[in-house]
């Protein structure tokens, strides 16, 4: 008889050097306290808005966009502790009849006053900077009729007064969102071992009812599989390398795509991100051969192009391309042993900041040092050393040295 | 810990041999009952090459034959934690001799052996940090009375 093959993914923690990027991706990643916060600020926006006599019974839909829909928001470009989230108002009613800039100032009216740090038009969208380093865009959209569910039209006015340049940009989120998704389904072993290990790290109690229906795709998990980890560390190295840089950087949704498109169930996570990258670095490695900048359009939309504001030039992306080939040959290394460990806290300190990879190193540390102490530790019979986890998967197991069980004992010896 | 009746060297060959196949047995010497092997290991990040000698004479010395070991000058667990001297060619050392937690009696292959894996890991994380998390004493410190160890 023949067992299907099983999708539940692999446990990034089994394995040092995934277990090291997991703990990378987990201190980027928007802490379960401020996820939960989310839904209740989403939630009192719309009814804010909806209270209002301009907005009552005009907004059609009030969703998630980019990497709030595709759960992988990590901290904003250079910072560690604060996040940027996206929500689509698609507006109906009278607002069809509307120019682009006039929408956002009617949207920016609406909100004058709302309980938040400041707020601030900006050319697409209007951002609510909250005290604790939360910044919510609202996005005004109108749906484009006769195409499919959602695509819209997002209003582009610079402001202050109305310009030639206004326009209305065509674009599908909720679409790509979905077809992300549809990409990258749940791994359930990896989610139930991330979601132990945060809720081990957070303090959290069971989880909050009420956050589940709120949360895109209706499961608790806050990580599902190993390609949207792997896309928290592929942007996450792109925000250091593009750290104090002038410019437009390479999107957040065109990595979104790659990592869709490169999603394969049950890999290792650091096997992943040298997927998706290659997969990056080979269509732009194309594009240059062709005298052509990348070209990355909206999968269930080819009108909403994704790097329709970067990249520039040939020699823009390749130069993010250069990037990337220094990071897959250092996974390279790190994957297959040949860094010592110096070197790789060094490596990693230099592509995702020097704060979350002291933190990641710092917990490990602690948990090893917890382990071996009290004697909790396994051995592969190729002399590997593994550390226990809630989610410990089979194939793990299979690989332990059935002939030695860890002991306690006391290093002792001098400091030289 | 008891002391118990010792192991021959050809015990601890066999033991050595089912437990760890990536280890080699060199200089083998009946009169003597003493041994080396060397092998290599992956506790956590990089790979390293050991060797363990063995002999009735002294307990169990192990050195990382590669990659060289790196210091740390200035760490508060010294340049190197837990180890013998010479400085230039460092032994591991892996238990405390005043508890009683290794004699002749134990097969190196279920202490030694992954009591230097446990070392190689700690010292990485020491590498990475500059904390020693494993837990011990240095030769002159203090000893403290024993905490008691959670179940696994």
């Amino acid at each position: 008889m023949t067992i299907p093959p099983t999708f539940d993914g692999l446990n990034p923690f089994d394995d040092p050097v995934d277990r090291m990027l997991a703990e990378i991706a987990l201190s980027l990643q928007l802490p379960p306290s401020l996820r939960r916060q989310v839904d209740g600020r989403y939630e009192a926006v719309r009814t804010r808005l909806e209270s209002t006599d301009a907005f009552a019974g005009a907004i059609e839909h009030f969703y998630p966009q980019g990497s709030m829909a595709i759960d992988a928001t990590i901290s904003t470009r250079g910072t560690d502790d604060e996040y940027d989230l996206d929500i689509v108002s698609q507006l109906g009613g009278r607002f069809r009849q509307m120019q682009p800039l006039a929408i956002l100032l009617e949207l920016e009216a609406a909100l004058k006053d709302y309980p938040v740090q400041s707020i601030r038009r900006q050319t697409r969208c209007v951002t609510l900077n909250y005290a604790d380093n939360m910044h919510l865009d609202i996005t005004p959209a109108l749906r484009a009729y006769g195409t499919l569910d959602r695509e819209s039209f997002i209003t582009h006015a610079k402001g202050p007064a109305q310009s030639v340049d206004d326009r209305f940009v065509d674009m599908n989120a909720y679409g790509f969102a979905r077809w992300y998704q549809g990409q990258t389904p749940i791994e359930r072993r990896l989610a139930k071992a991330f979601d132990e290990h945060w809720r081990s790290l957070d303090g959290l109690l069971a989880k909050d009812a009420a956050e589940v229906d709120e949360i895109p795709d209706a499961t608790h998990f806050l990580v599902k599989n190993t390609a949207t980890l792997a896309l928290q560390l592929i942007k996450r190295a792109r925000n250091i390398a593009y750290e104090g840089m002038a410019g437009r950087i390479p999107p957040s949704v065109m990595l979104s795509y790659y990592a869709g498109l490169a999603a394969q169930p049950n890999m290792r996570l650091t096997d992943m991100v040298i997927r998706i990258t290659a997969w990056i670095v080979r269509d732009i490695a194309q594009a240059s051969l062709n005298r052509q900048t990348l070209h990355v359009a909206n999968p269930v939309n080819s009108d909403d192009v994704f790097t329709d504001r970067w990249p520039e030039s040939i020699a823009q992306q390749d130069a993010y391309a250069s990037h990337l080939k220094v990071m897959i040959k250092g996974l390279e290394e790190m994957r297959d042993h040949k860094l010592s460990a110096d070197a790789i806290g060094e490596w990693l300190r230099k592509h995702f900041g020097d704060r979350v990879v002291t933190k990641a190193a710092d917990r490990m540390g602690r948990n090893i040092g917890e382990t071996i102490q009290n004697a909790r530790q396994r051995y592969t019979r190729t002399g590997g050393l593994l550390i226990p986890t809630k989610g410990v998967g089979v194939a793990a197991a299979a690989a332990l040295n059935p002939a030695v069980t860890a002991r306690a004992h006391t290093f002792f010896g001098k400091k030289i | 810990m008891s002391v118990g009746v010792p192991l021959s060297v050809d015990e601890q060959i066999v033991r050595m041999k089912t437990a760890w196949p990536t280890f080699a047995v060199h200089n083998v010497s009946r009169p003597d009952q003493s041994a080396r092997w060397t092998g290599t290991c992956t506790p956590q990040f990089a790979r390293y090459r050991l060797e363990v000698r063995y002999s009735f004479r002294e307990f169990p010395r192990v050195r990382i034959l590669s990659p060289a070991l790196i210091r740390l000058p200035e760490n508060v667990e010294g340049q190197l934690p837990h180890v013998y001297p010479p400085a230039d060619d460092p032994t591991l050392c892996l238990f405390d001799p005043t508890a009683n937690q290794w004699d002749w009696s134990m097969p190196i292959a279920d202490t030694i052996i992954p009591w230097s894996l446990d070392w190689l890991a700690c010292y990485e994380f020491w590498l990475m940090t500059g904390t020693w998390t494993g837990g011990g004493r240095h030769a002159g410190d203090r000893i403290e009375p024993t905490q008691p160890k959670d179940e696994p």
